[in-house]
């Protein structure tokens, strides 16, 4: 029993995982990048500037993935039915989770390198050079996912996780400027490249974002450890 | 079922927590150009709408949030069947839960309007302010509660909750906040469920883009109170396109 439950390298644990994430979590990002590319066109459409429609196209990574996982992120946490039933079992639970947010940080990684690599072939890409493209991605959606997970099991509710991931990331975009502008606040603020380029403070401010996404993943897999801490949907 | 549906939502801890929170944080960051500084001399009208249209910039998105799993819930829960049996149609049984959901959703967001409304009418020493505040709460804040808790509730049975949330998030910024001159949005139309006509016109100046040039020229006339009303007329009537949809799809599931 152990052996199936643990052997990480079987695809048929993988597949399993991933059924049990669900199609519209994996799905999320790439049908958020979707929405993207569709306003996207708009702006074109519109006659909006090579600089606005690139900047756009840049946000759709930045931005939104991190948003999708986040929120989708919750839902894996919350969406359980069988959390009392999986903490009988041999394997900590908060492994089985990692497996869930690995297939589906995995599905929004496959979708952001496809989008990244189709931006750069078509001359639409004015983000960093192309080999560290990730970094446009990867820390906002560890900042914002860790908050989702320590707002989930902290909270216990999806509406307060749900409504906290919002709450921040449309802060974050109303106060842009100010957050920017200020030393103290500028390493934290997630959509530094999208509005701002990569000039001055930008890997302070990727590695700032990677190093408080690490911490709160941190805490709440501490949190999570403990036995009955994670909600369930009905708790809320 | 309004009755039950209220009560079940108004317990809702989370419902609770995570007003009080985001309606600190608003008040906490609302910048100069806030409701807290208004200058002294400002009317009570001006106070109690500018009050009202802050709320209205990011309660609803909990209200969002809490009314997206209303409907969705009872597969999961596996009381669908159970419901269907009752003697009722699938359109009282969605209009019922809307209407409870929505009430207990939008009880404190009101309680909120009613605080800042009573604390100003207390600083300023003009009851008056208190007396506009259920005003300003009808028609800034609720045109737009309608509008999103009736595509919250009905969204996610086409959707999910989970993406219905990320696009609602994104929807929020771009259909409401989005300057229009950046790229075409529907910022400042008169289907902003933000409540942009209604609070330029109460307060006399734009609130944030109603009116102003961009995407969809039709639905951007100047704010007055003709088409403050008609914002309100269209906020509501769009929002009853996504009951009927689920009423449908919920008769639809039950005889298939």
């Amino acid at each position: 029993m152990r052996a199936v439950l643990t052997d990480v390298s079987s695809p048929l644990l993988w597949r399993y995982e991933s059924r049990r994430v669900g199609v519209a979590a994996q799905a999320a990002p790439a049908a958020a990048l979707a929405v993207t590319l569709l306003l996207t066109a708009f702006t074109a459409n519109a006659g909006g500037s090579r600089a606005d429609i690139e900047r756009l196209l840049l946000t759709g990574l930045e931005a939104v993935v991190p948003l999708a996982v986040a929120v989708a992120t919750v839902t894996v946490i919350t969406r359980d039915r069988c959390r009392e039933l999986h903490l009988a079992l041999p394997v900590r639970y908060v492994t089985t989770l990692g497996r869930r947010l690995v297939t589906l940080v995995g599905a929004a990684a496959a979708t952001a390198v496809i989008y990244s690599a189709a931006l750069v072939a078509t001359g639409w890409w004015s983000g960093p050079a192309a080999p560290a493209s990730p970094l446009v991605w990867v820390p906002p959606l560890l900042a914002l996912g860790g908050l989702a997970m320590i707002l989930t099991v902290v909270g216990r509710s999806v509406v307060l996780a749900s409504s906290g991931v919002a709450a921040t990331w449309l802060a974050q975009q109303l106060y842009a400027a100010s957050l920017a502008s200020h030393a103290g606040s500028r390493p934290f603020f997630l959509f530094l490249t999208s509005r701002y380029g990569t000039g001055e403070g930008w890997l302070l401010n990727r590695f700032a974002l990677t190093v408080t996404g690490l911490c709160l993943l941190a805490v709440a897999v501490t949190a999570l450890s403990r036995p009955g801490a994670a909600p369930g949907e009905e708790e809320q | 079922m309004i009755r039950y549906e209220f009560l079940m939502q108004i317990r809702k801890r989370s419902l609770w927590i995570s007003m009080g929170l985001l309606a600190v944080i608003t008040v906490l960051g609302q910048g100069d150009a806030g409701p807290r500084y208004l200058p002294d001399d400002a009317s009570a009208r001006v106070v109690a709408s500018s009050w009202a249209f802050l709320w209205s910039l990011l309660l609803p998105i909990v209200a969002g949030m809490v009314l997206a799993d209303r409907l969705v819930r009872d597969d999961r829960l596996g009381v669908s069947r159970l419901l269907e049996s009752l003697p009722t149609t699938a359109t009282t049984r969605v209009m019922g839960r809307f209407l409870g959901a929505l009430a207990a959703t939008a009880t404190p967001i009101f309680l909120a309007t009613v605080i800042a409304g009573g604390a100003e009418s207390i600083s300023r020493e003009d009851p008056a302010v208190l007396l506009w505040t259920p005003i300003a709460f009808g028609l800034v804040l609720l045109p737009g509660l309608v509008f999103v808790g009736a595509f919250a509730m009905v969204v996610p049975l086409l959707l999910t909750a989970p993406l219905f949330r990320v696009l609602f998030v994104g929807y929020w910024f771009w259909g409401n906040m989005l300057g229009p001159s950046y790229m075409p949005s529907l910022a400042g139309t008169l289907l902003t469920p933000v409540g942009d006509y209604t609070a330029s016109w109460l307060l006399g100046e734009r609130a944030l883009y109603a009116g102003a040039d961009g995407w969809l020229q039709l639905l951007r006339p100047e704010p007055n109170g003709v088409t403050a009303a008609l914002s309100v007329a269209l906020l509501l009537g769009v929002g009853l396109i996504p009951l009927l949809v689920g009423s449908r799809v919920l008769a639809r599931r039950a005889t298939a």
